[in-house]
Formats: structure tokens, sequence, C-alpha cells
């Protein structure tokens, strides 16, 4: 009999099972697979809702507390918006759905990981599909991503296993809970955990880690970089904050002002760098580095708020990012990407597309009544109770930077004249809705969802 | 619950974008008169408000209520908003007149918060509206225009927001309560390192969206290029939020800071003062000339904020209303000036009297009523806040008196220039109708009202609580002012 607290990633790999027999015996595309894949991804989610937290390590490997049951629902969405926005297009093969979900496996399994080998595990088994996927568009500058995102992701992976290795080697363990207890010799602690922050940092896009970005999102097909900006984002983050809380919340002196300079410099880089971008799939791709360090404010500010406001945080920004990626995929139609002028006059031809790109937008940029107002609310608090007064100015510095990224695809938006013509399908149409809809009820009502996901960050050991 | 119909009625302006365009203007004119009407039970009976406990894991509540201190304020936007709505062109998208009740709801919601997170939500939401209305509609340059105003007033409500949070925090590690709600903020001692700094974050946002020198830089793009009923609505309703906000955050909260710092809050307040009348008075565009002449009335409510007496805050409070009233007014009067010569140059103006009789009559109201004639209703506003100044600060009252012989100034020769003077050319122009002449009318009768009779407000804001009469009274004894 297996654990129950498997059940989700057992429903996902399912999941995969079933979409690779479908690609088998249907051989060419149809909808099955999509459809399958679809069932077992949300069926993963309703699952990972329901399942009752226990803060018990499995065999040593797993904790399926409330943590990393969210962080498994914010992946099975993840999955979920890239299904739907590939949908109905005949681009994308029958292996995509396959692939996306196996992707997802992995990223849930991070969430869960409560020691470094199974870590990695989750974190390949995340990145291998991708990588395949990044490059499914048959042109140059999908193979340009795959390979791009091939060679960093491998070497990120090599850096990861290297703090690993030294972290093994000055204690003999691997599982997160016993570093708090054991005595650990301190460079090989430094240098572990500098490689370990590393090697997730790469998988995060934090700044200075972070070149691949770019480039990765604009050569990917929308609905793999919609998977690369929520899944990923959030598997790395979980894992991240995981490590840090769970292992070396007691050696915070060691980490703790390093990752906050690294979270001022990632806000503020990535929102600098956004500002010239005219190509939105580039200009996404540097605000989710933004983004990047609004979470590691969160998780460097090592508190019991720091680190709800840091997983709370990736839900509207997750939910903004797909929003906004649900435009592009809606306004590309059969050639890829977007860019800035294809917006012009989108609210006159448009006005629900326009409406559900301002949403997404205003959200970013942190603006009530939208998800991501509180979101950056609570980030401030994590930031002043952990007394850290210059994140918390970093982060306001940086939200302002990112105004004049969000506000002018509006103005395009607004702006009399032609643009490109936008192709709705069923599938874009209802992560638009859906998407929509969630950050906007969540700005003006977050307390249920606050709420949820505030128990389940809730590491008693933090300050 | 009428409190929160007031800020929730506007949103069924929604309404517009599902009917023909042609009627956009009438849903959004009774959208907005429904609004008025709450007001006006309002002010016969003031209700406890609402409190929600609005998000618990935060410790926010959604608490409106009307006090003292909002209430005719609240009273401003109700009255100011269908004028504006009526003076608009008739044939505007629904998205005009959607954005305009979005920032009246916005801006009733700042007037009627009774919590810190529920008055700094509408705070913000106040900007995306009007962000819309000057991209869209603002002409050429809107863009750059409604950018600018944007990221200055977010400049300050960003440093703000984290003043919000630390007030709450700090708050919570004296009482071990994490909670938003003024009336116990207003409890809690500021005094250590983080308090100056706090008071300048919020100080800073206040003067940013009043605006007051020297903090205005998104004043004249914003006020020159707009449509001029939407440059009496920032003029008229949402410039008094800075003001009301010092009224509401900054005195029961920072008192001790804005004691300390008084002198140079004056200074700074007089400079400004002194700074719109100078520039009103070289003006050569008429609009500019007003915005300018607003730009000091600024400083004006603010000195009279910042000689904390209860004079100085019964007067600004006063002295709100009656600006709003007649900056609304005169800038829909300089925008049908403007409509009906083509012209806006106050060189390209003269002799408008014989050409224009009507418009020049009731232009000639707003302008002396906005220089402090007595008898209407900025006199009643300067007197009160002179009464609070002398006591603070002779000196800053003697600037303060100067300039109001330089404001008779500038409005006359605005006056003179543009009505008084010779026609040089027989250009066609057009008049008031009859429905302008009738729309002015009630804000002029407002303004007279006022005038004659200043213990409508004076008298009424006395018996709510909290009330500008209680305000720096109770901090000033240490009790809480809320």
């Amino acid at each position: 009999m297996i654990n129950p607290v498997l059940e989700p990633e057992l429903l996902m790999g399912l999941g995969v099972l079933a979409t690779l027999i479908l690609a088998m015996v249907v051989r060419e595309r149809s909808n099955a697979a999509y459809w399958s894949g679809l069932v077992f991804a949300v069926a993963a989610g309703v699952r990972s809702y329901t399942l009752h937290p226990t803060s018990h390590l499995v065999g040593g490997m797993m904790v399926a507390d409330g943590y990393g049951l969210v962080v498994n629902i914010m992946v099975t969405a993840a999955v979920v918006a890239g299904l739907l926005l590939a949908f109905d297009s005949e681009r994308y093969t029958v292996e995509f759905p396959a692939l996306l979900l196996l992707a997802g496996l992995g990223g849930m399994i991070m969430g869960l990981a409560a020691n470094f080998i199974l870590l990695f595990l989750g974190l390949e088994l995340l990145s291998l599909p991708l990588y395949i996927l990044a490059a499914s568009r048959r042109d140059a500058r999908s193979a340009e991503a795959g390979i791009k995102y091939l060679l960093t992701g491998a070497f990120s992976s090599g850096v990861l296993l290297f703090g690993m290795a030294l972290l093994y080697g000055s204690t003999g363990t691997v599982t997160f809970i016993n570093y708090t207890t054991l005595h650990l010799v301190p460079v090989l602690l430094g240098a572990g955990l500098a490689l370990v922050i590393v090697g997730l940092g790469y998988k995060l896009a934090m700044v200075p880690f972070h070149m691949w970005v770019p480039d990765v999102y604009e050569g990917s097909p929308t609905p793999v970089a919609t998977f690369m900006a929520f899944g990923t984002k959030v598997a790395a983050a979980a894992a991240l904050l995981r490590v840090l809380a769970f292992g070396f919340s007691l050696t915070s002196g060691v980490w703790g002002l390093a990752l906050g300079y690294f979270a001022v410099l990632t806000m503020l880089a990535g929102n600098l760098m956004a500002l010239p971008q005219r190509d939105l799939k580039r200009l996404l791709a540097w605000s989710g580095v933004g983004n990047a360090g609004y979470v590691l404010v969160g998780i460097a500010s090592h508190t019991v708020s720091g680190a709800q406001a840091a997983l709370f945080y990736l839900l509207p920004y997750g939910m903004a990012v797909v929003l906004a990626f649900a435009v592009i995929r809606v306004l590309e139609g059969q050639q890829e990407g977007a860019q800035m002028e294809d917006l012009t006059g989108l609210a006159h031809r448009e006005p629900w597309l326009a409406a559900g790109l301002t949403v997404a937008l205003l959200s970013l940029a942190g603006i009530p009544l939208t998800a991501g107002f509180f979101g950056k609310f609570y980030l401030i608090k994590g930031a002043l109770q952990g007394d850290q007064w210059g994140m918390a100015i970093g982060l306001v510095v940086a939200t302002l930077v990112s105004l004049g990224v969000y506000f002018r695809p509006i103005q395009y938006m607004f702006r009399p004249g032609e643009g490109r013509p936008a192709r709705w399908s069923v599938g874009a149409a209802v992560v638009v809705a859906g998407a929509g809809l969630a950050t906007l009820f969540i700005g003006v009502y977050p307390e249920p969802l606050l709420h949820f996901v505030a128990q389940a960050a809730t590491f008693t050991w933090l300050r | 619950m009428q409190v929160f119909g007031l800020v929730l009625v506007p949103w069924v302006g929604l309404l517009g974008f599902l009917f023909p365009r042609a009627w956009a203007k009438a849903i959004a004119l009774i959208v907005s008169l429904v609004d008025l009407a709450l007001f006006v039970t309002l002010l016969a009976h003031t209700g406890p408000g609402v409190n929600w406990n609005w998000i618990p894991e935060l410790g926010i509540h959604f608490h409106l209520a009307a006090d003292g201190l909002g209430l005719f304020l609240v009273g401003l936007s109700t009255v100011l908003v269908p004028a504006v709505i009526l003076a608009s062109p008739r044939a505007e998208r629904p998205a005009y007149y959607f954005w305009i009740l979005v920032s009246e709801s916005a801006a009733l919601g700042v007037f009627l918060a009774q919590d810190l997170v529920s008055f700094y939500v509408f705070w913000e939401v106040v900007l995306i509206p009007i962000f819309f209305l000057l991209s869209g509609w603002a002409g050429e340059n809107g863009h750059a225009t409604a950018l600018r105003w944007l990221i200055m007033n977010l400049f300050g409500s960003f440093f703000m927001l984290i003043g919000v949070v630390a007030v709450g925090m700090i708050h919570q590690t004296q009482t071990g309560h994490l909670t938003f709600q003024l009336a116990s903020l207003a409890a809690t001692n500021f005094h250590g390192a983080a308090g100056p700094w706090l008071f300048i974050a919020f100080l800073v946002a206040f003067m940013i969206k009043a605006p007051l020198w020297p903090l205005h830089g998104w004043m004249p793009s914003a006020y020159g290029e707009s449509p001029p009923p939407v440059t009496a609505l920032i003029s008229g309703v949402l410039s008094k939020l800075g003001v009301f906000g010092m009224l509401r955050v900054l005195v029961p909260l920072f008192y001790p800071q804005m004691r300390a710092w008084e002198p140079w809050l004056i200074a700074l307040a007089a400079v400004g003062l002194v700074y719109g009348a100078v520039i009103a008075l070289r003006g050569r565009d008429v609009k500019m000339t007003a915005a300018y002449a607003s730009l000091s009335h600024m400083g004006m409510i603010s000195l009279g904020i910042f000689s904390l007496t209860t004079a100085g805050a019964v007067g600004a409070t006063f002295y709100m209303v009656a600006h709003g009233l007649m900056a609304g007014g005169l800038f829909l009067l300089l925008g049908w000036l403007e409509r009906g010569t083509g012209s806006r140059a106050l060189s390209g103006l003269s002799g408008l009297n014989r050409r224009l009789p009507r418009l020049s009559a009731w232009f000639q109201l707003f302008a002396l009523a906005m220089l402090g004639l007595p008898g209407l209703a900025g006199f009643a506003g300067e007197y009160m806040i002179f009464q609070g100044l002398i006591r603070a600060n002779v000196a800053a009252a003697v600037v303060a008196g100067v300039v109001l012989i330089v404001a008779s100034w500038y409005m006359i020769r605005l006056f003179q220039g543009a009505m008084q003077s010779t026609p040089r050319e027989e250009a066609a122009a057009v008049d008031l109708n009859f429905g302008q002449v009738g729309l002015i009318g009630v804000l002029a009768a407002l303004v007279v009202l006022l005038g004659v009779w200043p213990a409508a407000i004076t008298g009424h804001v006395g018996t709510l609580r909290p009330s500008p009469y209680h305000v720096v009274a109770l901090v000033r004894q240490g009790g809480s002012a809320q």
C-alpha cells in the first residue's frame, strides 16, 4: 500500500504514463493526450488540496507538510496553464503533454524534498523535459533556447552537486533537518551552502546567474515559457526556502546577509533591464528575474512572515505572469512572440484581452485591488520583521523602476491604431478568464488564501 | 452602510460599457447623483459606518466611517463629480466616465477610511483612473503626462507603504497586537529612531499628492493638458487628498515630530505659497495661472495644518471644501472660455465682458472668491487659518498676508486682461448656454452659502468625533485624537 501523502505525485506520474501511451497509440497529434494530461494534472492539484498535511519525514526523504502541498498546487496550476495554452494548436506535438507533466512531477518532488538526493532528482526531472520542450519548435531560435537552457542547466546542476558533496563530506548526511543538530566545519559549510544557493539560484534566475532567462523565454514556445516562468520558479524558490529554513536556520548568519544583497541586486537588475525591452516575452523574462528578487527578500529576511510572504508572493506573481503569457499566446497566432507595437489599439479591438493584460501588469506592479499588492505588503512586513530596512527600501525602489516596465504596454494598448489581430483559442480564453478573475479576487479578498498559505509556511524555528 | 454604499455605487458605472455609447453620460450622471443622495442621507444621520475584519491574518480592517474630518470632503466630491460629468462632452467614450467614477469611489474611500491600510488601498487606487484619463484624454503628450503623474505619486506612495507597515509593526511590538486602526495607532509612541523617517515617508507622499512645492513636478503638465472637467476633478477633489492625509494621519500619529519641526514645515508651506503666487502672477496662460494659484492655495491649507492649532485645523478643513468648489468652478469656466474663444493665452483674450457677458460675470464671481473676498467661501477659510497661524508663527502669518495681496493682484490681472480691456478682434465667441449657467450657478450658490454661513460646516463637524476641533487638542494633551 502506498503512503497516501504521495498520492498527488502518483496521480501526476499516472498522467505521464497515460499521455505517453496515448502518444504511442494515437501517433499523430490529437487532443486525447491533452485531455488526459489535463485531467490528471487537475486531479493531482485537487488531491494536494484535500490531503491532510503531516510533518513526518517519509523515509528520511520527504515531508508532505502544508508547505509541500501548496507548492504541489502551484506547480500543477502551472502545468494546467501550459497545457491549456498549447491545447488546440497544431504546432505542439503529441509528446508535449507527457513532457510537461513529467516536468511538473519534478517540480512537485522538489517541493516535498527534505533531503538533497531527492531534491536533486526532482530538479533533474524538472529540467530534462524542459530542455526538450524549449527546443521543440523547429526553428533556430528555439534550438538556441534549448541549447542555452541545457548548458546552463547542466552547469548549475553540477554546481549544486558539488555543494551537496561538500555538505555531505562535512557531516555525513544529506537530510536537511540533520544539519541543524550536527557540527559543521565552517569552511565546508560556507562553501557548500554557497554552491547550493548558486545552483538553485540559476533555476530561480537570481542575479548574477540569470543570463539565460531572456533568451530561453524568447526562444521557447509560449506555453513552455509559461510553465518555466511559474512552475520552475515556484519549485526552485520552494526548494531554496526549504533548504535554508529547514537545514540552516541556526546558521542564518552565514547566508542571511549575502542573500539579502543578492535579493536587492536581483530586484533592481531585473526591473532595470526590463525597461528597454520591446519584445513582450523578453520583458516578462526580465520581470521574472526581478520577481525572483522579491521572493528572495522573503527568504533572506529569515522570519516567519518572510517565509510566508515568499511562498504567498509566488502565487500572485505566477497568476499575473501566466495571464500575461496567455495574452501573448492569443496575440502571437502562427508567428512566435509579440512586440510592444503589436499591442497598439488592443483596448479598442479586443477589450477583454486588453483588460486581462492590464490586470496582469497592474498586479505585477503591485497596485491595490490586484493580488500583487498584498504580495508586496506581506514581503515588506517580512523584511521589517527581520529588521531589514534595506531590503524593504530596495524592494520599493525596484517596484518604482518596474512602473516604467509595466505601464508602457498598458499605454500601447489604449493608444489608437492598428496592431496585430488576436486569435483566441478556448484554452487561452480559459486561462485569461481564470487567472484574471483570481488575481482580482485575491486582490479584493485575500484572507482565505493568505490564511491557507500562512499556515502552510509557518516554520516554527524561525523568529 | 451608507458609507460603504458611497464607495460601492460609482462602480455601477461599469454598466456604461453594456449600453450604447450615447447613454454613457446619462448613466454616469445618474450614478453620481445617487452618490450625492447618499451623502445627503449621511448629513441627516451619520451612522457608525462599517468595520469589517478584512484580513485578520495581517490585522487589516476594512473600516469606513464619516467623521468631522472627512464628512464635508465627501460632500465636496459628491457635488463636484456630477458637475464634472455634466460639463464633459456628450460623445465621450464610456471608459472616460467610468474612470471618473472610479476616481470618485477611491477618493471617497480615502476620506472615509479609519484604518491605515484601507486608507492606503484607496489612496493608491486613485492613481489608476487618473493615469488612464491623462493617458487617453490629455492630448498629444498625454502618455508622458500620465507616466509622470503615476511615477511621482507612486514614489511617495511606495515609501509610505513601508511607513504603513512599520507603523503597524511598531504598534505590535509595543502592545503585542497587530492592527492598523488609526484610533489605536494614535496612541502609539513613534519616538524611536525610525520615527522621523516614518514621518518623512508619510509627509512626502502627502506633499506630492497635494501637490505642495517643491514636489509639484507632475502638476503643470497634468493641469495644463488634461481636458477642463478632468482638471476640475483633479484640482477640486483629488488635490485635497494630500492635505487631508496630513490632518488624518500626520497630526494624530506624528504630533511630536510635527511639533519639533514646525518652523521648517511652516517655512516650506510658506515658500510654496509665495512660489505659486509669483508664478501665477507672471502667467501668460489663463489655465496655468489658475493651476499655480491652486498650488498656492494648497500651501495656505497646509499652513493651517502645520500651525498645529485648533483654529488652523478647522480652517484647513473648511478651506479644503471651499477651495474644491471654487477651483472646480473656475477650471470649468476656463474650459468653456477656451472652447468658446479657441484660445487660453492671456494675450489672445481681451474684452470678453462684451463678447461673452454671461461667462464674464460668473468668472468674476469665482475670481473674487479665489482671492478671498469677504462674503464668499474663500474668506472664511483664510480667516480661520490666519487665526491659527498668528498664534503659531507671526512671521508666517505676515508672509501669508502679503501673498493674499499678491493673490488679489493675479486674479484681478487675469480678470482684467481677459475680460475688461478693449476687444482687439471681433472673432466669433460662444457664450455659456443655459445648462452651463445652471451648473455653474449651483456651484456659485454653494460658494456664496459657505461664505455667508460658514457654520454650516464648522458647526456640523463639531458634533462628530473625531473632528478638526479635537484632533490637535487631544494629541496635545497626550490622549487619542481619534
